[in-house]
């Protein structure tokens, strides 16, 4: 019971209110965070609006610039989103961020409450389930490469058990559960579904991040007062219902937390899936990452138009999120 | 908390990482534009063992013929040159380039033309009568409009096709080079009817595929037709394009499964270990199955890949030099000079598995490969590649490069055919 004493405390040190304090400070911190606030409107802001530009004009060659603006207004945008290649990009990026997103934070759930709970070799299973973490997006999808390589990979193994034909994994150009079929003339000139050869990659990224996602929870559920469920299980909750109405959403921060930063990975993926498998037959496995990367030196107003629209669906997520944030700053 | 002290301290502080970055780039500038001594600065993307050794062959014989020279290799990893090219774009647009770098001729070469930042080198070529060592195709590939830009080093061949002599003998199949695309097909039939599979394919980098589709192209149209497909006179839509698009749906359907999860050097192994009967790529598997303690004529053998006429599908290395902010003009045109010398040519072919570009150049030290494709590259007509890039613009290449990725995901003939005439239309002007 010292919580009003120090509220008090907090109150006495407080300035009167005449003094124009406010104004004070608010310039102060201006003048403080001018250098930072400077130097990312220069590298960021300011790039992205040259990125813009570009995107807009006829600068093809990257060693040949050409800042005239290409006619008519916005063409370049027009001729991406036209191709196939473009559409396979969204259809894959969007499948995979979904997946990805769901696989990781259940997985990393599920570790954090068996960590949470075990007894022995807690720290040992934090490591684990932490370690691939560390590593780099190319080491380890050259090792899965060979691990999903049909001929050479867990293949044999599948083969040693009886299983007659293995799945060719990277390698498969289909399509599940697609909802149309490609019709010769229409605008839309892939097949939408979930490429098959799309999941070893996305199963590689969940691994692989997994460890950050339990991270996340182990620190969201080191916080949850042992208070709370010891009430609850004096009051005859079992176990599934002090997860579901107690642990789960005490955990919710954590678990927004874990999809906006996820979120990005998912979004910009491609040393993972250049490591892994390239663009795949038929655009299958490409991302706009890789896009923009073959396009760079060939028309950079093409891998700048891709660049801005891969940005705008990274704020189209981001920024609720923000506004959330901000939102609930100004209320408290 | 809010003292003027910790505020001023903070201003010299923001003031402090403003003067170190600004400090930072003036000695970069310094750096680079101090030409003290006498030096010259090297960019390129050779970075694996044999592609170092071969530009060791280099800068020894420059060294040597320039006493005192200090020779700085900016060499640049990765992407097949791609990440090279991208620094050296940039170095160009900060007006700060290497003295000399490397590139391909022709349709490479051309950007960096257009772009005005190559220097016009004709002088140097008459001076020394080069064209007259070189095929005039090959010549005509270091210009542009007319002009000499860049000096050919060394040539690699693109459509050569890798056999393995114990799988063609145990299926009774020979391949003949001067049959045709039709017998080749027949022949890769009958090996797989013996439960063999009959083509190697490394696709991942889909340039391995887009160069066996590449191959069949030139094999059905000849080399003139080849040409005229990039000047938008002879179209993509051709019957015999078409008919070297059904040759390649044909051989996918002979070739591993697992195409697009091997690379190139993988699917040239697997040849050698007697996995399937063929495998088309350039001739630096030949140097990639040396290394893997491949021994040619027993574990391989190679032909020409059949057709019509025979082609050499021209890949080819140069090194060109600053238009603008050369800062050492007379050791870079030294430079340009050591490459074109025949014994230079000859030692760096020996380490990097090409052949030499001037005809004139002693190959007989070289391998019984390299001693045939030499050759073959003076009798035979020498086309570009369009697979890497070679032979027309960037943006044309990487057209094809995806079309062809969209071939091999199951895609229709006639939507490539589309893709191709549209783009001859729209970008070869």
């Amino acid at each position: 019971m010292t919580a009003p004493a120090i509220d008090r405390a907090w109150l006495r040190r407080r300035p009167p209110v005449a003094v124009p304090h406010g104004v004070k400070t608010s310039r102060r911190a201006r003048l403080i965070f001018a250098p930072s606030l400077l130097v990312s409107f220069l590298f960021v802001y300011v790039f992205i609006g040259i990125t813009g530009y570009i995107s807009l004009s006829n600068w093809k060659v990257g060693t040949s610039p050409d800042l005239s603006l290409r006619q008519p207004f916005g063409a370049t945008y027009g001729e991406i989103v036209g191709e196939q290649r473009f559409q396979a990009d969204y259809r894959n990026v969007i499948i995979f961020t979904v997946v990805f997103l769901v696989l990781a934070i259940v997985g990393g759930l599920v570790a954090a409450l068996f960590i949470h709970h075990v007894a022995i070799g807690r720290s040992l299973f934090r490591t684990v389930f932490l370690l691939p973490y560390a590593l780099s997006f190319i080491v380890t999808g050259v090792v899965w490469r060979w691990i999903f390589a049909p001929s050479t990979g867990i293949n044999v193994f599948l083969k040693a058990i009886g299983i007659q034909n293995p799945p060719g994994w990277t390698t498969d150009p289909g399509i599940v559960g697609a909802i149309n079929s490609i019709d010769i003339g229409s605008p839309l000139k892939i097949q939408l579904g979930i490429p098959v050869a799309l999941l070893p990659i996305i199963f590689a990224a969940a691994w692989q991040l997994v460890g950050f996602a339990m991270a996340m929870y182990l620190a969201g559920l080191a916080s949850i007062p042992e208070e709370h469920l010891e009430a609850a299980s004096v009051d005859g909750a079992n176990a599934w219902q002090r997860l579901r109405h107690i642990v789960l959403p005490q955990l919710w921060p954590s678990t927004i937390t874990c999809f906006v930063l996820l979120l990005h990975v998912a979004l910009k993926i491609f040393d993972l899936v250049v490591a892994m498998s390239g663009s795949g037959p038929g655009f299958v496995t490409d991302v706009p990452g890789i896009y923009i990367y073959n396009y760079l030196t060939s028309r950079y107003d093409k891998a700048s138009a891709m660049a801005l629209i891969l940005l705008g669906l990274t704020l189209l997520v981001v920024v609720p999120y923000l506004m959330r944030g901000y939102r609930r700053e100004r209320k408290a | 908390m809010r003292s003027p002290l910790k505020i001023t301290g903070a201003a010299i502080a923001s003031a402090a990482l403003v003067g170190s970055l600004a400090a930072c780039a003036a000695n970069e500038q310094a750096n680079s534009g101090a030409s003290g001594g006498k030096s010259l600065e090297i960019t390129s993307w050779w970075t694996s063992g044999s592609e170092a050794d071969a530009l060791g062959v280099l800068t020894t014989a420059v060294k040597a013929a320039d006493a005192g020279l200090s020779v700085d290799n900016a060499a640049v990893s990765g992407g097949g040159g791609a990440n090279a090219r991208q620094a050296l774009a940039a170095r160009l647009q900060a007006g700060s380039p290497p003295d000399t770098w490397q590139l391909h001729p022709a349709g490479q070469l051309k950007a960096y033309v257009d772009g005005g930042q190559v220097a016009d080198i004709s002088q140097l070529w008459s001076d020394n009568g080069w064209a007259s060592k070189l095929p005039k195709d090959v010549a005509d590939a270091q210009q542009v409009n007319g002009k000499y830009y860049t000096v050919p080093i060394g040539v690699h061949r693109g459509n050569v096709l890798w056999t393995n002599p114990a799988v063609l003998s145990k299926s009774g199949v020979t391949i003949d080079p001067k049959g045709g695309v039709d017998s080749l097909i027949a022949g890769l039939k009958k090996v797989q009817a013996t439960g063999t599979t009959a083509v190697c394919l490394g696709d991942k980098d889909v340039f391995a595929s887009a160069e066996l589709l590449e191959s069949l192209i030139m094999a059905r149209t000849g080399a003139d037709n080849w040409k005229k497909l990039f000047t938008n006179s002879y179209s993509f839509g051709a019957p015999e394009v078409k008919q070297a698009l059904n040759d390649y749906t044909t051989i996918l359907g002979l070739a591993n499964k697992d195409h697009s999860a091997l690379t190139w050097d993988e699917a040239a192994k697997n040849m050698a270990d007697g996995k399937c009967a063929v495998n088309l790529m350039g001739d630096w598997a030949f140097g990639e199955l040396g290394n893997a303690g491949k021994q040619p004529g027993k574990d391989f053998s190679w032909v020409t890949f059949p057709g019509q006429d025979e082609v050499f599908d021209y890949v080819g290395d140069g090194f060109s030099i600053p238009a603008a902010n050369l800062k050492h003009p007379d050791e870079a045109k030294a430079w340009l000079k050591t490459l074109m010398d025949p014994k230079v040519q000859t030692d760096f072919a020996a380490k990097k598995g090409s052949i030499p570009a001037r005809t004139d150049a002693d190959i007989s030290s070289l391998s019984e490969y390299q001693q045939q494709a030499a050759t073959a590259f003076k009798s035979v007509p020498v086309v570009s590649s369009l697979a890497h890039g070679q032979v027309t613009t960037a943006e044309f290449a990487q057209t094809y490069s995806d079309a062809v990725t969209a071939l091999n995901g199951g895609g229709s003939i006639d939507a490539f055919v589309s893709t191709m005439v549209q783009a001859q239309s729209s970008q070869l002007k």
